[in-house]
């Protein structure tokens, strides 16, 4: 019987090889032809503003934006199937969803009372 | 003498109440301007302590484990609080006991400030220095008393290896102008070799049947006989250990580094007491345990022991430095008393026991006189010393007195038990015999050579530059050093009291270790 | 359809964790409402309650099991054993001291940002700072961490660990971002731990994945039975337990997966540094133990080489590069490295005596641990006014501390020798212990490496204890270049509870270790 770890070296290879060929292979063959915003940082939403040594506090409005919405977003994900089977998961159901529910408060209030909500 | 007197728990009296004294003198402030007289008071009360249960030991019964106590310690693994002593560790109980006073005494004045401390703080400085010197040896007393008194495998594992801390500190702190890097060897040195042991004494508990008191003495015995590779192994885990300590070649090299360095009482703790650590463990751990293997190795160890008479010896003529020179001495002399221990025969074996009391006597006096002479001089270099017998001329009498005893004038210490290793060893065979007489000569050699150099000769002149390979120092005034004074003749005193009394009437002591060297001689006699 | 049935919930096994997670809970309404001035004292007294009320509970769970028996919680995900909750009093006892060094306020100030969204070296965090602002929020994620700590041990299925070890982790990369000084370095290491803990934890969720393609289930016990069932050899079965045991060696920094331990230990905040080297390492050590004695068994001899290799890596590659080290806290993380691969012995054993001896080991180790860092952060750096600075970290700044302060010396010295597993401390006895069921596993080749690991690594500690008590301090009496500060209090308490459970762990073990003894064996 051959070496049962055979296929792991094989699989690790074969992942070092796509991984490496890939680059490899875009680095040889690939076109190259720079302009100013192929060069820039990618960032989903705003322009990214780079900001000197002093420059106070950096700007994370829409980081909290984003945070507040994955907030929400998990809790409707997890109404969704809840209310879905209401009836079946009954009281513990009831009881489980409020607790749930309570624990997503806690951070908003933290954030509301921190002056997270407010824009400026 | 009454019973009760004998009940008392003598042996743990012994060893908590210095350590208790020593952190007092630490921790308590205003005890710390008396830290001297409060430790010497305490290490001559532990020294009469010592010499009361010698009167109510059984010399009768000198073989057998006296003073026994016995007290469950970790059940879990087996380890046991066990102390007591047969007549060897009474023996080496009462040399810690008689080193620790003199060399308080020695080094009374020994602790000086380092450079660097501001006037306003220097007093409390030096008392705290002196505080912790003091400190430290008296730990250093309750761990020797302790280790010799072990009973229990685990607790002598324990303390072997606590003792490195203590040391440690005594060579690093208080030594010479290189002590940090002596220190450093000392210690690495011993505990390599001390966690190669703990490897043993774990692999131990696997050959026993677990429990609690597994790891009394007492409950081991031929370990593994069955399996002779793994009691070799074993038994070999605990020699390196041993080796290391007493010091043998090849693993000696630490030795002459810590001697030079360490201040002279420090010194002598080491290689007087500390050092005997390692022969005894032999006796009394390897042995008992892995007397097959024992057996096995002992020709190994025997030229091993052989070359460390001849190798000691030798490099101790060639040494300039004088305390290096004491050191390798020592060398010479645990290859005698290593030799002992594993030719077999029971001539040999009492003559061990006896060598490691009487090198114990010989070589502090040795170390204490010789620092007298070089902090006096302000160097450890025998070449800038020349003529000191007209100068000092009881340190110099004293210092041959020392050196004849050490290299066996008949009459002195190092005589009887000399004699007995070198019959003992024509008894088993008549080469390590004959091998073994050539370091009485090499003794005799590095001894008054060194006499010669040092203490006869002219006077040199002040400022007068010697002529060392390579530098060029100028001697200070040697004529004007002054003889020994009344507080280092009383600490060499008691000393040259036991020489002489080792000299010319050992029988006591005799008495005291033949029972139990029969014991163990027939241990490996047998398992030959 | 099956019928759902609500699982049973035996609220009081679970006391423990509600009240470390119901007081961080607090923690954040605290944050929200109470204001600012009474904000630090209220979130002290909040953790140090719940961390030593949760300690309380602990014991009480422990007589209760004793007595009945261990039992699984919340429809099998958590188990309550006597290994867990030992695990669990050792978290906490850690955790308590952590938080103590955590609180102080040495000289006037804690060890965090004040602001921790202000630029570093902007003038709107030197504003902060005089403000007298603090970023209390420590104190509830901390709890957040010990809480998702308290779960490791315990769990008793793959989601409901991988839930734990997020829960532990996510507050501790913040944490570590939130240093007060050399801020870049910190958020550095925030980012460095975030980044490498997300791709750890990638490689544990694909190990579930795998466990629960070849098996149908997540749970250790039907993974245990699922196990021996195999014949011949499942690669999708050694590929998952391997994955999963990468994701828990990550955590307590074996080689190969030790590569972000200097870096994350080097620039968090040093108590930070203390209580997460402490208290992360006993819950993914108790986690780790559990995986292994309960599914593994059946795949010893497979996974064996793989443990092996990462073991003696562990030793070797921890010794040597603290050796090279200058800075003390990149020294103690690689220590922590050795550390992890002594512990692995207990683990690779895999007899009985393992569980107990590493159980110990973790004891004395978090201990010396949380003292050591403790009383990194007394030891300053002076700017040329004289004014107090960071902390001194270069060994260099250490020389001579012994002749200055001599009692922080001797309780560092303390924790060294411990470290160093020097007789009559608690490492020397954790030492003995795991070395011991080495032996007894069979792994003795193991433990000679580890022996001669223990003798190469005495150096870097003796090396300390030289610089302190035989070197000359670099500056004079009257301008030492190093400063000790005064403590609040808290922190001495620490480090003195720390270092005389250091000695009587080495002295009078017997108490613990019949404790210790009693969990050997984890319920399946």
């Amino acid at each position: 019987m051959t070496n049962p770890y055979i296929p792991l070296l094989i699989m690790g290879g074969l992942a070092l090889l796509l991984g490496v060929g890939g680059l490899a292979a875009s680095a040889v063959i690939g076109p190259k032809r720079y302009n100013k915003i192929k060069v820039d940082a990618y960032e989903c939403g705003i322009q990214p503003s780079p900001h000197s040594i002093g420059a106070g506090r950096f700007p994370i409005k829409y980081y909290i934006v984003a945070m507040t919405f994955i907030i929400f977003d998990i809790e409707v994900v997890f109404l969704y199937p809840w209310a879905v089977s209401f009836a079946e998961l009954a009281g513990f159901g009831l009881i489980a969803m409020f607790g749930f529910l309570f624990l997503i408060t806690v951070p908003f209030v933290y954030e509301w009372r921190r002056g997270g909500l407010d824009w400026d | 003498m009454p019973t009760q007197f004998a009940d008392l728990p003598w042996l743990t009296i012994l060893i908590v109440v210095p350590t208790v004294v020593a952190a007092l003198i630490w921790l308590v402030k205003p005890l710390r301007r008396a830290a001297r007289p409060i430790g010497l008071a305490t290490s001559v009360l532990v020294l009469i302590g010592v010499a009361l249960m010698a009167g109510a030991f059984e010399t009768a019964d000198a073989a057998e484990v006296q003073f026994t106590q016995t007290v469950d310690w970790i059940s879990a693994i087996g380890a046991s609080y066990a102390v007591g002593v047969d007549g060897m560790g009474l023996t080496l109980v009462a040399l810690a006991a008689l080193l620790v006073p003199v060399v308080l005494i020695a080094g009374w004045n020994e602790v000086t400030l380092p450079s660097g401390i501001a006037a306003d703080r220097a007093e409390d400085s030096l008392a705290y220095r002196r505080a912790g010197f003091v400190s430290l040896v008296l730990v250093l007393e309750s761990l020797m008393i302790a280790i010799f008194a072990a009973q229990d495998l685990f607790l002598f594992y324990v303390i072997f290896e606590a003792m490195l801390i203590p040391v440690y500190f005594l060579i690093g702190v208080y030594g010479g102008p290189n002590r940090r890097g002596a220190a450093l060897k000392f210690l690495l040195y011993s505990l390599a070799g001390g966690l190669v042991m703990l490897a043993g004494v774990i692999a131990v508990y696997f050959q026993t049947d677990g429990g609690p008191g597994t790891y009394l003495l007492a409950n081991l015995g031929d370990i593994a006989s069955d399996n002779p590779t793994l009691q070799m192994w074993l038994f070999l885990s605990f020699f390196i250990a041993f080796a290391v300590k007493a010091p043998m070649f090849p693993v000696h090299t630490w030795l002459p580094d810590a001697a030079a360095q360490a201040t002279p009482g420090t010194s002598t703790l080491l290689v007087g007491v500390l050092d005997k650590v390692g022969t005894f463990g032999m006796i009394a751990i390897c042995l008992p345990l892995f007397p097959g293997a024992a057996a096995t190795a002992a020709p190994v160890i025997i030229v091993l022991a052989i070359i460390s008479i001849i190798y000691g010896g030798l490099v101790a003529i060639g040494q300039n430095d004088l305390m290096r020179m004491i050191a390798f001495s020592s060398v010479s002399h645990f290859g005698f008393i290593v030799m002992g221990v594993f030719v077999g025969t029971q001539t040999a074996m009492v003559g061990a026991m006896l060598y490691m009391v009487a090198h114990g006597v010989t070589i502090a006096a040795l170390f204490l006189i010789s620092g007298f002479l070089t902090q006096r001089g302000g160097s450890q270099d025998m070449r800038t010393y020349s003529g000191m017998q007209r100068v000092t001329r009881v340190l110099a009498g004293t210092w041959l007195f020392a050196g004849l005893a050490s290299l066996a004038l008949p009459g002195l210490s190092g005589f009887v038990p000399e004699y007995l290793v070198l019959i003992g060893s024509f008894e088993a065979h008549w080469a390590y015999g004959a091998f073994a007489v050539i370091g009485v000569v090499l003794s005799a050699l590095y001894i008054l050579l060194a006499y010669q150099r040092v203490f006869t000769g002219p006077v040199p002149e002040a400022g007068a530059p010697v002529e060392l390979t390579g530098e060029a120092l100028d001697v200070p005034d040697r004529a004007g050093l002054k003889d020994l004074t009344g507080r280092e003749k009383w600490a060499i005193v008691p000393l040259a009291l036991v020489v002489l009394f080792l000299g010319l009437y050992p029988a006591p002591v005799l008495e005291l270790l033949s029972g139990v060297a029969d014991q163990f001689a027939a241990i490996l006699g047998s398992a030959s | 359809m099956n019928q759902f049935v609500p699982p049973e919930i035996d609220w009081a096994a679970l006391s423990p964790v509600l009240i470390v997670l119901g007081l961080a809970v607090v923690g954040v309404l605290v944050e929200a409402f109470v204001p600012m001035r009474a904000r630090r004292a209220t979130q002290v007294v909040l953790a140090v309650v719940g961390v030593g009320a949760a300690l309380v509970a602990v014991a009480w769970r422990w007589v209760v099991v004793q007595d009945e028996g261990p039992t699984a919680v919340v429809a099998g995900a958590l188990r309550e054993d006597a290994p867990a909750l030992l695990a669990q009093a050792i978290l906490l006892v850690c955790a308590f001291v952590g938080l103590l060094v955590i609180a102080d306020r040495s000289s006037g100030e804690d060890a965090f940002a004040p602001a921790a969204a202000a630029i570093p070296g902007s003038a709107y965090e030197a504003e902060a700072r005089k403000a007298g602002l603090a970023q209390t929020e420590v104190f509830p994620l901390t709890m957040f961490a010990v809480g998702g700590m308290l779960v490791f041990p315990a769990a008793a299925d793959l989601l409901t660990l991988f839930i734990a070890l997020e829960v532990l982790s996510l507050p501790l990369y913040l944490l570590a971002g939130l240093a007060r000084r050399r801020r870049l370095l910190s958020q550095e290491a925030s980012l460095k731990y975030f980044l490498l803990g997300a791709f750890s934890s990638a490689f544990f969720l694909m190990g579930i994945a795998l466990l629960y393609g070849y098996s149908g289930s997540v749970r250790f016990d039907e993974l245990a039975t699922a196990v021996p069932a195999t014949s011949g050899l499942d690669g999708m079965l050694l590929a998952g337990v391997l994955l999963v045991i990468v994701g828990l060696l990550f955590k307590v920094g074996a080689v190969p997966f030790h590569s972000w331990v200097p870096d994350v230990y080097q620039g968090a905040p040093t108590p930070i540094t203390g209580f997460m080297a402490a208290c992360t390492k006993i819950a993914a050590f108790a986690a780790l133990l559990r995986f292994v004695y309960v599914v593994v068994p059946g795949l010893q001899w497979d996974l064996t080489v793989a443990l092996w290799v990462i073991a003696i890596l562990t030793m070797i590659v921890g010794t040597v590069l603290a050796v090279v080290q200058t800075d003390m806290k990149r020294m103690l993380a690689y220590s922590s490295v050795a550390h992890a691969g002594f512990l692995l012995l207990g683990v690779i054993a895999l007899v009985p005596s393992g569980i107990s001896s590493v159980l110990f080991y973790l004891l004395a180790y978090g201990l010396a641990t949380v003292g050591a860092f403790g009383l990194l952060t007394l030891v300053r750096e002076r700017d040329a006014d004289g004014n107090v600075t960071g902390e001194a970290l270069h060994l260099s700044q250490w020389a001579g501390l012994g002749r200055r302060h001599p009692v922080l010396a001797v309780c560092f010295t303390l924790f060294l020798i411990s470290f160093a597993g020097i007789p009559l401390t608690g490492g020397f006895i954790g030492k003995f212990l795991v070395f011991g069921a080495a032996i007894e596993g069979g792994a003795w080749p193991l433990v000679v490496i580890a022996v001669l690991a223990s003798a190469a690594a005495a150096f870097f500690y003796v090396r300390v204890i030289v610089l302190m008590f035989f070197t000359e301090p670099a500056g004079t009496d009257a301008d030492p270049g190093t400063t000790v500060v005064r403590t609040e209090g808290l922190t001495a308490v620490a480090v003195v509870v720390c270092a005389i459970g250091t000695v009587l762990l080495g002295v009078l073990p017997g108490p613990i270790l019949d404790l210790t003894a009693s969990a050997t064996k984890f319920m399946l």
